[in-house]
């Protein structure tokens, strides 16, 4: 790993964090793990047009438009921090792998970033390979200098906060999945769905059209993780089987469910075959994002399924 | 003939389906069913029920999987693998369910906890009366026997050619593999390499020491299946070129030494990229270390480890000034746009060569 250890901590690091990919769903960790340590850090702007750009002009064409999202907010830190943070995660254990893409993020990176000189941090999860996450957290705190106790002590912090966030959260997702109305599972991965210039344009514009979108990421993880399996026996994607059992335990309480996958996503590919296969009771539309511009498109398809919904369910 | 026997099968997979016959009929007493060699047909109605942007080799293996139903067969085996490959067993399961098709299905991701004695568990789901000595005695046997295959198919690739009598290494690689598909023991397949070993070296050859070798690379399934690669190794020894490939089942994981190959590569990646990735790399690096003319990395469309590796690959191409032609594979790729893209890659690497 290209980092050095410093003794003497006169110049602290700044740390950059993509505003992208895993930023959804480690973002306050990170940020709260570095601020207790004293570290600064940065994240990048929320997608726009400009980074999309940079990032489509980065990546070979054939990946998929998270990876493209994620090249352009590490191409707009390039220069403006000593590091910039990418995980490699391959596997929480048995069937609780992530898509390969987030294994090879570091090197991918890296090396496509290699003639800008730019250093990355990195932290390596592999629990198959008996590395957890506090491990993989200790050493990274331990590559830039701190002592173990310290490290170990933010680590507990940061995930203990990360934590409160999560469970807050997860209570006011209850209350829409209480509350009346049209409700649409918007099914995704959370960096999709809370990409400023992809995801939040869909579910804001379904709130436009009067339904009221609830996303199936936000959920208790460990009872998705339980339901998948009813589902899909092999499924063996943490993020996809987070959302198939989130699916699963509100199936009954939503009126229609919006597939939405990054073009072209490995994992969504089959999974979404699964679900179209697996919940034939409930309508479902497929939107699958890719780089181009233009939401006319989108919103089109939108208006028609929210108007299907409402025709099935005697509102409109 | 025993009625009860089941009729097995499994998705055509280059040579290695002679391995799986011999294996599941003499170590499990069942019945193999050889599914005719794969076809456009096979392709299309592959494609036809599965998800549109799935890799190709889905598409392939579920045509080849419905080759096998029309021939017979009644129990289908899926293998277990790391990338998405892993879960195409239970997706092609639930269409060909969904199609209406029955049959059992064995899929060995459902077998691999960890535990080696569970793949146990599924053996004896073909062959309940298969002892566990006869099991792992065939299995040697058939170990040896693909790796036989492997062998004589990459000296195939390096050779043919060269030959100076149009038609003598195919024939002499038919008729090495039709021993292979009637081999009944351990001696048969034995006799049947030290044939063909003995054949191929008496093949009158012509290799100039100017000649163009090049490596091929990939994702596991495109660039070892003929079908899938439109014949790429084929195409390219017939213009004249040395054609090298590391990739087969006996590299990738009867003699795999993953750690030995990514602490040669740590110049370029720090971990393993994905499951075929550290092999892959570290072939370019090796091909391009040994003065290679070029290197091609051939792929499904969408194959998500091979797309992430080629950042790596085109440093590497940068580093040592080798060449590198990336193919996609999906199932429209046509003969002709391959043709074009072969030749025009051959002048550039002919055309160095005789510069330098």
């Amino acid at each position: 790993m290209k980092t050095t250890k410093e003794k003497d901590v006169q110049h602290q690091p700044v740390i950059g964090l993509p505003n992208a990919l895993l930023y959804s769903r480690y973002g306050n960790l990170w940020k709260c793990f570095f601020t207790v340590l004293g570290v600064k850090v940065i994240v990048s702007e929320p997608t726009n047009k400009e980074i999309l750009h940079l990032g489509t002009e980065k990546t070979i064409d054939e990946s998929c438009l998270s990876a493209k999202i994620f090249s352009g907010h590490v191409q707009s830190l390039i220069g403006a921090c000593d590091y910039i943070l990418i995980p490699r995660i391959s596997n929480w254990g048995r069937l609780r792998n992530m898509c390969t893409r987030f294994e090879a993020l570091y090197d991918l990176t890296c090396s496509t970033f290699r003639s800008t000189g730019q250093k990355f941090l990195s932290y390596n999860i592999d629990v198959s390979k008996k590395i957890t996450e506090e491990k993989a957290f200790l050493s990274m705190g331990q590559e830039l200098g701190f002592p173990q106790k310290a490290v170990k002590e933010a680590y507990k912090k940061a995930k203990k906060e990360d934590d409160l966030l999560w469970k807050f959260k997860l209570k006011s997702q209850e209350r829409l999945y209480q509350s009346d109305g049209l409700k649409i599972s918007l099914a995704g991965h959370s960096y999709l769905l809370e990409d400023a210039y992809f995801g939040r344009p869909i579910s804001n514009y379904l709130t436009e059209l009067g339904a009221i979108p609830i996303r199936a990421d936000i959920t208790d993880r460990n009872e998705a993780l339980k339901h998948s399996l009813k589902i899909s026996p092999t499924l063996k994607w943490e993020l996809n089987r987070e959302i198939v059992g989130s699916i699963q335990i509100h199936r009954d309480k939503v009126d229609g469910i919006i597939l939405v996958s990054a073009f072209p996503c490995g994992p969504d590919s089959m999974v979404n075959e699964i679900i179209s296969r697996n919940f034939q009771e409930l309508p479902v539309l497929t939107l699958i994002l890719d780089a181009q511009n233009g939401t006319a498109g989108i919103e089109t398809r939108l208006e028609s399924f929210v108007d299907i919904l409402k025709f099935k369910k005697g509102i409109l | 003939m025993n009625q009860n026997k089941k009729k097995v099968a499994f998705p055509i997979f280059s040579h290695y389906n002679l391995c799986i016959k011999y294996f599941i009929e003499k170590a499990l007493d069942a019945e193999y069913i050889m599914q005719p060699p794969m076809t456009n047909r096979t392709l299309d109605i592959g494609s036809r029920y599965s998800p549109d942007s799935v890799c190709t080799p889905f598409k392939s293996t579920l045509g080849s999987m419905i080759d096998a139903l029309e021939a017979g067969a009644d129990t289908l085996i899926m293998t277990l693998g790391l990338c998405r490959l892993g879960y195409y067993g239970e997706l092609q399961e639930k269409i060909l369910r969904d199609l209406e098709y029955s049959f059992d299905y064995i899929n060995l991701s459902e077998y691999s906890t960890g535990n080696p004695k569970d793949y146990l568990k599924a053996l004896r789901r073909i062959g309940p009366k298969a002892s566990t000595a006869k099991i792992a005695r065939v299995a040697t046997e058939t170990l040896k026997m693909m790796s036989y295959l492997d062998e004589i198919e990459s000296e195939y690739y390096k050779n043919c050619g060269f030959e100076i009598h149009h038609g003598d290494y195919k024939a002499a690689w038919k008729k090495f593999l039709i021993s292979m598909e009637t081999a009944d023991s351990l001696r048969d397949i034995e006799d049947a390499y030290k044939t063909a070993r003995k054949e191929f070296s008496a093949i009158p050859v012509n290799k100039p020491e100017t000649t163009l070798r090049v490596g091929v690379i990939g994702e596991y399934f495109t660039s070892v299946d003929a079908f899938s690669n439109l014949n790429l190794e084929q195409k390219l020894a017939d213009m004249g070129i040395e054609v090298h490939r590391w990739m087969s089942v006996t590299n990738r994981n009867l003699h795999y030494h993953g750690k030995t190959l990514s602490i040669e590569i740590n110049d370029y990646c720090a971990y393993e990229m994905g499951p075929t990735s550290t092999a892959n790399i570290w072939c370019a690096k090796h091909y391009a270390s040994l003065g290679f003319d070029g290197i091609i990395h051939a792929k499904s469309a969408g194959c998500t480890p091979e797309i992430d590796i080629m950042p790596v690959l085109q440093n590497i191409s940068y580093d040592y000034k080798i060449p590198i032609l990336y193919l996609t594979y999906d199932s429209q790729t046509s003969d002709t746009g391959l043709d074009t893209r072969l030749e025009a890659f051959y002048d550039m690497i002919y055309m160095r060569k005789k510069a330098v």
